[in-house]
């Protein structure tokens, strides 16, 4: 019983010891160049200041157009986790599971056809 | 085919879809007919497979009365609200084919949730019936109102469903199990003293989700302004599609995997059933807006079915066994609230008003219209001779039935509450002068779907027994509970 907690034990202090490795060698072995932009609270390690005066203005546009693709992107992810098992077992299911994953496929076709129809994968 | 029912609306949910893409603009006006071809397949697909019995897909899904029940339901709202939503959306949006598509599995997620049958199939058809329900409540993009309605909806459903999940997740914890039948085997096996009171503690957090779809007080806050933003059709469907498949829930849950500890969720539920009218009711006096009124009033309805499942007692022979009182309130219902919308939208389509003021004498402007709308009111009000008033009596009647005295004496109290709001829209239509003497015109769709409905709700009146017995088959499969 014991023994099992002691598996336990050292699989905690492996993972703390795991990320806290590249944290300490970053830190020794990185240049150490601090500056007022670096510690403000929301930083991204950028010095506005040292940009040509356009590159400043953050107000832009964003195309809002971003989120379809992103939305296009879950057909693929979706069709790619449940392909994959199924063509990993693809031997052992037999004809069944192909013509069920066929619909399946027939399903997210008709998803992708209908955004391209509708001229979502058009960039205007 | 035992999920014949499901698998039609899941094929015309997608044929929509593809008749919107190949189909040039004299195609598109077929879009509506063959969603309704579709409800009106998987109405005969569950009169084909009415009778059976069945638990499929490893006990997570059951074909039985009680669902078939409640699929019927879901189709018949499913054809009048496509009917009077075509008129409705002419003019107001371009994507008929999406709306139409999303509405189909809208009530494919109904019959889902009739038949589940396990924690994780209630989680998830529930899920299916809400994503649908925010997206078509925010249909109309271009309408600020509509998103604001889509958004709140949005958040106070995200935020119930996880103290849903919660509660479901503490049921499978105490049970070991995600089937209903198996966990009130569990339950009544048990010495536990601890797990009686996680069977508590969880019925009450799942209640949050379904109070939600059901619009219980304290979970209706979204009714209100939800029922106002979105596309009138669809807050049709709002008021009596997810009130009935979360009352499906509700009594399955409540009769299958609690009874033993009935003795601890009836009083929860006799004074959420109270809160829920009288608030329903009072909040209903000072609206101005008809489509607010009637949230509210659909708030107070949910409180009146709840009385049902308060008095419910499944031993002996009384026609008062609770369960067949929600059953016949339901379907009363369904019918009466849909009418009274599609009065709502009959007027809405012609000038585009939704407030009280508006109707001021309608009688000269929409005769027909003003006075189906008595009919519809009685009905929602349960006077006699109207469906409404079958649906209350058998409540009412299981409550006292049980001795519920007080919780009967307050149904009926409100119930004469609501006479005063739901009257005061009758009074502005037949007795205030019109700014605008016009005549409306109704279009002769809408003019059928209000001829049908005001027909079933004076027909359920005046014969009622084909519904009685629709509802004594329709609970026929749940064990003897009290």
């Amino acid at each position: 019983m014991l023994d099992r907690y002691g598996i336990v034990a050292i699989f905690a202090l492996l993972a703390v010891i795991f990320p806290a490795i590249p944290l300490l060698l970053s830190l020794v072995i990185r240049p150490k160049k601090p500056n007022q932009s670096k510690k403000a609270t929301y930083e991204c390690g950028l010095e506005f200041e040292d940009f040509p005066e356009e590159a400043q203005n953050v107000w832009v546009q964003f195309r809002v157009q971003y989120y379809l693709f992103a939305l296009i992107f879950v057909v693929f992810d979706i069709e790619v986790v449940y392909l994959y098992p199924w063509a990993v077992a693809y031997n052992t299911l037999g004809p069944f599971a192909l013509v069920e994953m066929i619909v399946f496929l027939g399903i997210l076709i008709l998803a992708l056809a209908y955004a391209w129809r509708n001229g979502l994968l058009e960039w205007t | 085919m035992l999920i014949s029912p499901e698998l039609i609306l899941a094929i015309f949910g997608m044929l929509v879809l593809v008749v919107d893409l190949i189909g040039r603009a004299r195609t598109r006006e077929w879009l509506p007919w063959v969603t309704v071809l579709g409800f009106v397949l998987a109405f005969a697909a569950t009169l084909y497979i009415w009778g059976s019995n069945a638990s499929i897909f490893a006990g997570m899904y059951s074909v039985d009365m009680f669902s078939l029940f409640f699929k019927l339901l879901a189709t018949i709202a499913g054809t009048m609200i496509v009917l009077v939503s075509i008129d409705y959306l002419r003019g107001r949006t371009t994507r008929q084919g999406e709306f139409f598509s999303i509405f189909t599995f809208s009530i494919l997620a109904m019959t889902m949730m009739a038949s589940s049958a396990s924690l994780l199939m209630i989680y998830l058809s529930i899920e299916f019936l809400s994503y649908t329900s925010y997206l078509l409540t925010g249909f109309l993009r271009e309408d600020k109102k509509s998103n604001e309605a889509a958004l709140k909806y949005f958040l106070y459903g995200a935020i119930t469903s996880a103290v849903m999940l919660y509660g479901l997740s503490l049921l499978y914890g105490v049970s070991g199990s995600l089937n209903l039948t198996d966990i009130a085997t569990a339950f009544a096996n048990t010495v536990d003293p601890s797990v009686r009171t996680v069977a508590l503690v969880a019925p009450a957090l799942v209640l949050a989700g379904l109070g939600f779809k059901i619009s219980l007080v304290p979970f209706h806050q979204w009714a209100p302004d939800a029922y106002e933003g979105a596309p009138t059709p669809v807050t049709a469907f709002l008021s009596v599609g997810p009130k009935a498949v979360g009352f499906a829930i509700l009594l399955r849950v409540a009769l299958t995997t609690l009874p033993i500890y009935q003795a601890s969720w009836i009083p929860l539920l006799a004074v959420i059933s109270i809160i829920t009218m009288t608030l329903g009711n009072l909040v209903a006096l000072r609206q101005t807006n008809i489509k607010r009124l009637l949230a509210y009033s659909s708030i107070a309805q949910a409180g009146y079915m709840l009385i049902g499942l308060v008095g419910v007692n499944l031993t002996g022979n009384s026609p008062f066994s609770g369960l067949n009182g929600v059953l016949i309130y339901l379907f009363a219902y369904l019918f009466t609230n849909l009418g009274a919308f599609i009065c709502v939208i009959a007027i809405e389509n012609a000038t585009g008003a939704v407030n009280i003021a508006d109707y001021a004498g309608l009688v000269r402007r929409a005769p027909f219209v003003a006075a189906l709308f008595i009919i519809f009111f009685l009905s929602l009000a349960g006077i006699p001779p109207t469906a409404g008033f079958i649906g209350k009596f058998f409540v009412f009647g299981a409550a006292l039935r049980e001795g519920f005295l007080t919780l009967a004496a307050i149904g009926v109290i409100n119930s004469i509450i609501s006479v005063f709001y739901y009257f005061a829209v009758i009074r502005a239509a037949f007795f205030l002068d019109a700014k605008d003497p016009s005549p409306i015109r109704i279009t002769p769709l809408v003019t059928a779907m209000l001829t049908v409905t005001a027909a079933m709700v004076l027909l359920i009146a005046v014969y009622p027994q084909p519904l009685f017995n629709l509802a004594a088959w329709s609970m026929g499969m749940f064990g003897v509970v009290k």
